[in-house]
């Protein structure tokens, strides 16, 4: 398929029917509307190239800087919306909690301001919060800001009006399924599918997605937050549901590992929240019935999420040198020496001095002439084997001498025949006396 | 669902509650209110502390910000269990060393008056400057009554951040990182009578990114340090680690949400006259943000401590601790609040019990002055000690009014639950609440007297009272039965 423009790219997601052995649904026809197949990665594209597209010309004849409020998908396609039409992002956010998309946005060449946190002491007088305070100052004319304002903003829905409804209603053969089910962020994909299918056929069920209060979803509302939400209108839903932060990383898997679908946490939610919910209507069918629920984004985005709470699902294979094998016995046989022996034998023997600390430390103060291989380089260049000749003595220095003392011993197990630690580490050797330079 | 909110209470503060003869007489014979605190709670959280320290093998001093509680017992207690003190003023600093505390021990942060400042020198505490201007004038000051060097710290502010913009409230105090180089030439000029030991911030906020920045800040300005050839060795991170005042995290949920559909008109109203803690109602749409604190806080203290010093330095990539480890460095800690977690109760007489239209409203002997919760948007109920040999009635919903007579002394906007309808002569016992939430802001408004403080231990399974400036740790423990 070719294209002139990226943003032609946006939309016509397909639509995948699940396989019944995974989800278990036996009346069901279960389909995930694939948002991640969006050029910049996800369901947010539409919306933002709808929000931004009509004020583009006029913000770039002003010079304006494109802004919004998020922390996720939405400022992704608009960093890159605005980058590639020459203008600033900026993106206003309560808090980056997701690093790898931090990095991205950054990457992408945004802008992001981190809104303060809370006060320790609360102060009564402060009654206005940051974020309202962010909106009067991009509500005045003229302020050089394009604002897109999703969580008002009517295009937002428009971009699911006009694309994602219609263009699941055309892949079911012009019918509404009977059952639609969507994580709530702004609330824009959500309402503007339900709108379309309510309109095909009054009928349909929407079930809305939340996140559960006690852990984040990242890029959707829990169930407080939701009434914030200028887009949002109970009224949309036959019902609104919570999910955890849980529920999400397990139908996260299913969809990776069982359907070829690299789902991020609201996809995984979605579906989990979607089967949830269908599996109590299953039961009482008599006859068949179709359902969709929507694949917001991509997986690679949330590595760190999901080890932060599945830290299991990362195993990483047993290192062959490594100072976690190390025995206590080992341990106690490892030599170590104290600060004064220690000056005598690196006059004497001109061993090698190994400082383990970080760089930002060793330029500030070192003990003279030793080199830096910072702990975690050291332990990789360990891995592959023994980093120094058997005939060359070393003395491993770390701040207290608990490190430096697992890598003796390990060094030794790996047959090296002088390798010693500094008792007490350079704290010690400081607190001695002894000299540390700068150079 | 009953919206409870009911406080956390450990061992030893769950035990003082259970006495209730005691404190029924104890409010007989002192009056409502009276602040109840437990010196003896003290070291099970300064060990917490430095559990912490002692995990990241970081050495460095435990300074309770003394402005949390004036108590004599709690600061004494302190000065016994080889704790630091941070003091604020001239009557703090008077009261630190009257405890006990040894100048090595005491530090003295925020601005200062001239008194303060001379007395600071002429004990020969270590002085957190706030100012370039405080650095100058405490020079001229050792130098003009001849007193030794005095070892200082200067508190640092404005700190930058690489990568994303770490947005903080601009803060009165401190002095921007951008004027490091001039406070070190000043420190360079008077290198005769200040004595740099470190570097200092504080920030009144619960998010971490900032103070990860400002940590990372300071480790910066003492590398400027070193590069002068000035050896300072210390970081002194200041407070703000926070406390858990619930129980239960699923209350704290349930209750919020209850409070935003109570914002929305959606249930009856939760508060007095309707008020949203922050939230209010625009068109159907929930605007602001709710301005309470966090009251269940599943890391805080000296957990918070902990995730602070494992988060890793933006722009220098290893963890906090490592580098603080790497380089040496002592590292101080300020907490006041989270010191001072489970270690006191404010006790108040049920003065009368009222049914107004639907509403059940209590009168009690203390006002919002007392027993600060509201203004410090603390949400947690009171716990009801009722009269020994009185049975408790049915559960009830209440408004607690103070005994100033003004509309708004309510000891908080919102309707309070209790398992039991509270009678007269019952006391209502707000609770962990030693850390800014006593007598933090106690005056003799109407004339109505301000609190006696008791100091509450327990020994071998008895409990024991006495007046707060009659306590001494040692002195008391000889008499136990
Ligand atoms: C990952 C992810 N999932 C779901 C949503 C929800 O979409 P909407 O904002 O249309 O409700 C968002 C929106 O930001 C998102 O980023
Ligand atoms: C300099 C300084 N240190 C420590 C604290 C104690 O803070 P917290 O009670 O939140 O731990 C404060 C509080 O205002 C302070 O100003």
């Amino acid at each position: 398929m070719r294209y002139d423009h990226v943003t032609d790219m946006i939309g016509d997601t397909p639509l995948l029917r699940l396989d019944p052995a995974v989800h278990g649904l036996v009346n069901i026809d279960l389909y995930a509307k694939l948002e991640l197949f969006n050029p910049f990665g996800s369901v947010k594209d539409r919306a933002a190239w709808s929000m931004a597209a009509p004020y583009l010309r006029q913000a770039t004849e002003r010079g304006d800087t494109v802004v919004e409020l998020s922390s996720g998908n939405t400022a992704k396609a608009l960093a890159v919306i605005a980058g590639m039409h020459g203008l600033p992002f900026k993106s206003v956010t309560n808090r980056m909690k997701v690093p790898e998309i931090k990095d991205l946005l950054l990457l992408l060449g945004a802008e992001i301001d981190e809104l303060p946190g809370q006060a320790e002491c609360l102060d009564p007088t402060n009654t206005e919060d940051p974020l309202t305070r962010m909106h009067q100052l991009l509500a005045g004319s003229d302020s050089g800001y394009l604002h897109t304002d999703q969580y008002f903003n009517r295009r937002n829905i428009g971009a699911h009006v006009h694309g994602t409804g219609p263009e699941i209603v055309a892949d079911l053969d012009g019918r509404a399924p009977d059952y639609f089910i969507a994580c709530v962020g702004t609330a824009g994909s959500s309402a503007g599918v339900a709108t379309v299918l309510r309109h095909h056929d009054p009928d349909v069920t929407v079930v809305g997605l939340v996140a559960e209060k006690s852990d984040f979803i990242p890029g959707i509302r829990n169930i407080d937050e939701v009434h914030e939400v200028g887009l949002f209108d109970p009224g949309h839903y036959d019902s609104i549901e919570t999910i955890s932060a849980d529920e999400a990383i397990d139908g996260l898997l299913t969809l990776v590992r069982r359907c070829g679908i690299l789902a991020g946490p609201t996809g995984g939610g979605a579906y989990q929240g979607a089967v949830r919910f269908l599996s109590a209507v299953d039961a009482q069918l008599t006859e068949r019935r179709t359902a969709v629920f929507i694949v917001c984004d991509r997986v690679e985005s949330y590595m760190s999420y999901v080890r932060e709470r599945r830290p299991a699902l990362f195993h990483q294979p047993a290192r062959r040198h490594s100072t976690r094998t190390i025995t206590a016995e080992e341990l106690a046989r490892a030599k170590a020496i104290d600060v004064p022996d220690a000056q005598r034998w690196i006059a004497q023997e001109g061993c090698v001095v190994v400082d383990l600390r970080g760089p930002f430390a060793y330029q500030a103060l070192h003990i003279d002439r030793s080199i830096n291989i910072v702990d975690e380089l050291f332990a990789e260049l360990v891995h592959g084997g023994l980093p120094f000749g058997r005939r060359q003595p070393v003395l491993l220095v770390c701040p207290v001498g608990e490190k430096s003392a697992r890598y003796a011993a390990l060094l030794t197990r790996m047959g090296h025949p002088d390798v010693r630690s500094l008792a007490g580490g350079i704290i010690a050797w400081r607190d001695a006396g002894a000299t540390l330079v700068r150079d | 669902m009953t919206p409870y909110l009911v406080p956390r209470t450990e061992p030893l503060l769950r035990s003082a509650l259970d006495q209730d003869a005691l404190l029924h007489q104890l409010v007989d014979a002192l009056g409502s209110p009276l602040n109840v605190v437990l010196p003896g709670q003290l070291a099970e959280n300064l060990a917490g502390f430095r559990a912490v320290l002692d995990a990241h093998r970081l050495p460095g001093e435990v300074y309770f910000a003394h402005k949390a509680n004036r108590s004599s017992a709690l600061v004494r207690e302190l000065a016994a269990a080889g704790a630091g003190l941070d003091v604020a003023s001239l009557g703090e600093l008077q009261h630190a060393l009257g405890a006990g505390f040894g100048p090595a021990r005491i530090m003295a942060t925020g601005p200062k008056s001239p008194p303060f400042l001379a007395l600071a020198a002429r004990a020969g505490v270590i002085v957190n400057a706030d100012t370039l201007a405080e650095l100058s004038e405490l020079a001229l000051l050792v130098a003009a009554h001849g007193l030794p060097r005095v070892r200082v710290m200067v508190r640092l502010s404005s700190f930058d951040s690489p990568g994303v913009n770490v947005m903080s409230r601009r803060s009165r105090f401190g002095t921007p990182v951008s004027q490091v180089g001039a406070a070190l030439d000043l420190l360079e000029k008077h290198a005769d009578t200040l004595e740099l030991i470190g570097m200092a911030y504080h920030l009144d906020t619960m998010g971490l990114p900032e103070k990860a920045a400002a940590l990372e800040g300071c480790l910066k300005a003492m590398d400027e340090c070193h590069q002068r050839g000035l050896r300072p060795r210390a970081l002194d991170i200041g407070g703000g680690f926070g406390v858990n005042y619930l129980a239960d995290g699923a209350q704290w949920e349930s209750y919020t949400t209850a409070l935003t559909e109570a914002v929305l008109g959606k249930r009856p109203p939760m508060t007095w006259h309707g008020h949203g803690y922050g939230l209010r109602n625009e068109g159907g749409k929930v605007r602001g943000t709710l301005s309470v604190y966090p009251s269940y806080r599943p890391v805080a203290g000296a957990a918070y401590l902990d995730r602070l010093l494992s988060t890793v330095s933006p722009s220098l990539r290893r963890p906090l601790a490592t580098l603080l480890l790497d380089n040496m460095y002592d590292l101080h800690v300020e907490p006041g609040r989270a010191l001072l977690d489970q270690c006191g109760a404010v006790l108040g007489t049920v003065l009368e019990v009222r049914d107004d239209g639907d509403e059940t409203l209590v009168r009690l002997d203390l006002n919002a002055r007392d027993v600060s919760i509201e203004e410090h948007g603390v949400l947690m109920d009171p716990i009801l000690i009722s009269r020994p040999g009185v049975a408790g009635g049915e559960p009830a919903g209440v408004y607690l009014l103070g005994n100033l007579c003004l509309e708004s002394d309510l000891i908080t906007r919102r309707k309070v639950f209790l398992p039991a309808r509270p009678r007269p002569g019952d006391l209502l016992a707000f609770v962990n609440t030693a850390g800014y939430l006593m007598d933090f802001r106690a005056d003799h408004a109407l004339m109505q007297p301000v609190a006696h403080t008791v100091a509450l231990t327990r020994e071998h399974g008895a409990w024991r009272w006495c007046l707060d400036e009659r306590y001494w740790p040692a002195a008391d423990r000889g008499e136990a039965a």
